[in-house]
């Protein structure tokens, strides 16, 4: 009898050519996809054009997406920028988002369906498990990806899975956000028997019915950091079967209600830092932003919109707005929302990673403090290292910005955006 | 030329648990500065941990630890000192990534080592067969059985890791050196 398989262990196989894998097993699987952001393009093409290699394995799988510095902020982007032109066309990759051309590498391509259910794909960035919101399997392997370029593959270890079931609903002023700072925690220090080291993390529930795309992009972004294998929501629809079997082996199953999840920060230091927002209230904060991956979609802006209405800015704040990627600027600038940001007093960055990308954009100050939407808040992020970086959910943050300082989001009024 | 046989045999050399990248396998400093020459860094291996260590390791020797060997953020300058020493590494567990950047640099490690520090003594002489997992301590005349290395990582770690394994491959696929033309498209 065959034996009941995990999703990962399903998509794997299927990627490998194989009729199952074992969790432990090493395979090389052949990804449908293998993404580069401008951080690395020419880093990879420097090494691999070193080494002799004038082209890539398959080059139509290849993906370049522009989102860590968009609008060259300095003489050695702009050049860059030149470069990376050049080896989308000598490589001819199968597809090149250049610079205001779509946005976020972790969001568009889920935007345009080109990441589908069931897809396995090979990304250079950590934080390309947002794929796992659409069902799609993306294993991030860093500067690895020169292998995968050059040979079509790289090892990849079959990791067993952790399965998250979610019930109920959010109370006012909580979001996934919230979840994923306690999840990254947990799991970081094995608050429940289980470490989150090279774990597959896969959602589940009911929770999952009534979830839009943006809050199963939160779940899959704030655990990221923490080293995590990659993350998962079922794969439905997948041209093949990929589901976890019921009997599937899980090395732990944790339960969560979203209705007792309260509004939480990521201290400084990490996303794994999570602490309920009250234990910081009154922190006066002089930079603030919503977008970067986890937070970038239309819904996290209108959410944020709606409790912004109706007030302003704090004078002392600097407040930047970082739609995820083209299609949602265009959509938040359609509906006015974009209008309601800026006539509070917030700043309109163009579509990217924003500030979260080394502070090339809208940086931090010696001695400042930020709150934002960031992917992660290590120390020097997007600033000096005097410098601190809370993070917090979209409600959070416009809550914060709108006060000046650290504020729980439930203490102001909600209004219909 | 990139042969290294996997059945090794060396000194050892016995550490304990929680062994961290920074600062325990290599200071900070060679990391945040990108050093990674070996022969800078070599002088400096394990010192966060015994600062004669160094000293005292020889080529083709083995590093006996527990759990959690090499934590923390995944700086490589430790296993670039240790890739070019030849040393080998037992371990009861590591974090993934450090693992995975180990074997990048080429060094052969075996993972999922019970009761090392029972097994064997610093200078004990012993013989790792990294294929079979079957480890002999020659000096105290007892054997364990460890889980082996994969034949894909095995063969990642003897052609020397994942920089060699490229260069070989392109050797291998002559094509891979010339442009591709528009019809291939």
């Amino acid at each position: 009898m065959r034996r009941a398989q995990t999703s990962v262990q399903k998509m794997l196989a299927h990627a490998s050519g194989l009729q199952s894998v074992q969790v432990g097993e090493i395979v090389y699987p052949t990804p449908q996809w293998v993404i580069l952001h401008d951080g690395y393009v020419e880093i990879a093409h420097k090494e691999l054009s070193e080494m002799g290699y004038a082209r890539v394995a398959h080059p139509e799988r290849v993906m370049f997406v522009t989102d860590h510095e968009v609008a060259y902020s300095t003489q050695r982007a702009l050049l860059r920028g030149q470069t990376i032109r050049k080896v989308a066309k000598d490589w001819q990759v199968g597809a090149f988002f250049d610079a205001g051309r779509a946005g976020h590498g972790h969001l568009h391509p889920m935007e345009m369906g080109l990441i589908k259910p069931g897809m396995f794909l090979f990304a250079y960035d950590m934080h390309a498990t947002n794929f796992g919101a659409v069902g799609a399997l993306a294993i991030p392997v860093s500067s690895e990806i020169t292998s995968v370029l050059a040979t079509g593959s790289v090892w990849v270890k079959v990791p067993s899975t952790i399965r998250v079931n979610l019930k109920g609903q959010w109370r006012e002023g909580s979001h996934p956000r919230d979840l994923g700072f306690l999840l990254a925690q947990g799991l970081s220090k094995s608050t429940w028997g289980v470490a989150g080291d090279y774990r597959l993390i896969e959602f589940a529930g009911e929770a999952l019915n009534t979830m839009p795309l943006s809050s199963k992009v939160a779940l899959c972004n704030s655990i990221t950091e923490i080293g995590v294998a990659s993350v998962l929501f079922p794969p439905h629809d997948a041209p093949y079967d990929c589901l976890s079997d019921q009997e599937a082996e899980f090395e732990a199953v944790l339960d969560f209600d979203l209705s007792s999840i309260e509004p939480q920060l990521a201290l400084p230091g990490g996303p794994d830092l999570a602490s309920p927002v009250t234990k910081a209230l009154g922190t006066p904060v002089q930079h603030a932003f919503i977008g970067a991956c986890g937070s970038g979609m239309y819904e996290d802006f209108v959410d944020a919109a709606a409790l912004l209405k109706g007030h302003q800015i704090h004078s002392g704040v600097r407040m930047f707005v970082v739609p995820g990627t083209v299609e949602t600027q265009k959509r938040l600038a359609n509906d006015g929302v974009l209008q309601l940001f800026m006539d509070a007093g917030a700043m309109v960055l163009p579509p990217g990673c924003g500030p979260c990308a080394g502070g090339m954009m809208a940086p931090l100050g010696s001695g400042e403090t930020s709150i934002s939407t960031a992917a992660t808040n290590h120390s020097g992020r997007f600033g000096p290292k005097d410098s601190l970086a809370y993070l917090g959910s979209p409600l959070t943050v416009v809550a914060s910005a709108i006060r000046g300082e650290i504020t729980d989001p439930r203490s102001l009024e909600m209004a219909h955006v | 030329m990139f042969e290294e046989a996997l059945i090794r045999r060396g000194q050892c050399h016995v550490l304990g648990d929680n062994i961290p990248l920074d600062e325990g396998i290599m200071p900070f400093s060679f990391a945040i500065n990108r050093i990674t020459d070996p022969v800078q860094l070599i002088p400096h291996l394990f010192c966060g941990v015994d600062p004669t260590l160094a000293e005292k390791i020889k080529e083709g020797d083995f590093i006996l630890a527990g759990k959690n060997f090499a934590s923390g953020k995944a700086h490589m300058q430790g296993f670039i000192a240790m890739a070019s020493l030849g040393l080998s590494v037992l371990c009861e567990t590591m974090p993934y990534k450090a693992h995975r950047g180990a074997i990048a640099k080429g060094v052969a490690i075996l993972t999922g080592c019970v009761n090392l520090s029972s097994f064997a003594q610093d200078g004990d002489d012993i013989e790792v067969n990294f294929l079979d997992g079957i480890i002999q301590n020659h000096t105290q005349s007892t054997r364990m059985q460890a889980p082996a290395l994969s034949p894909i990582l095995s063969k990642l770690v003897r052609v020397g890791g994942l920089q060699s394994a490229l260069k070989l491959h392109i050797e291998l696929h002559p094509e891979m050196k010339l442009p591709r033309l528009e019809s291939q498209a």
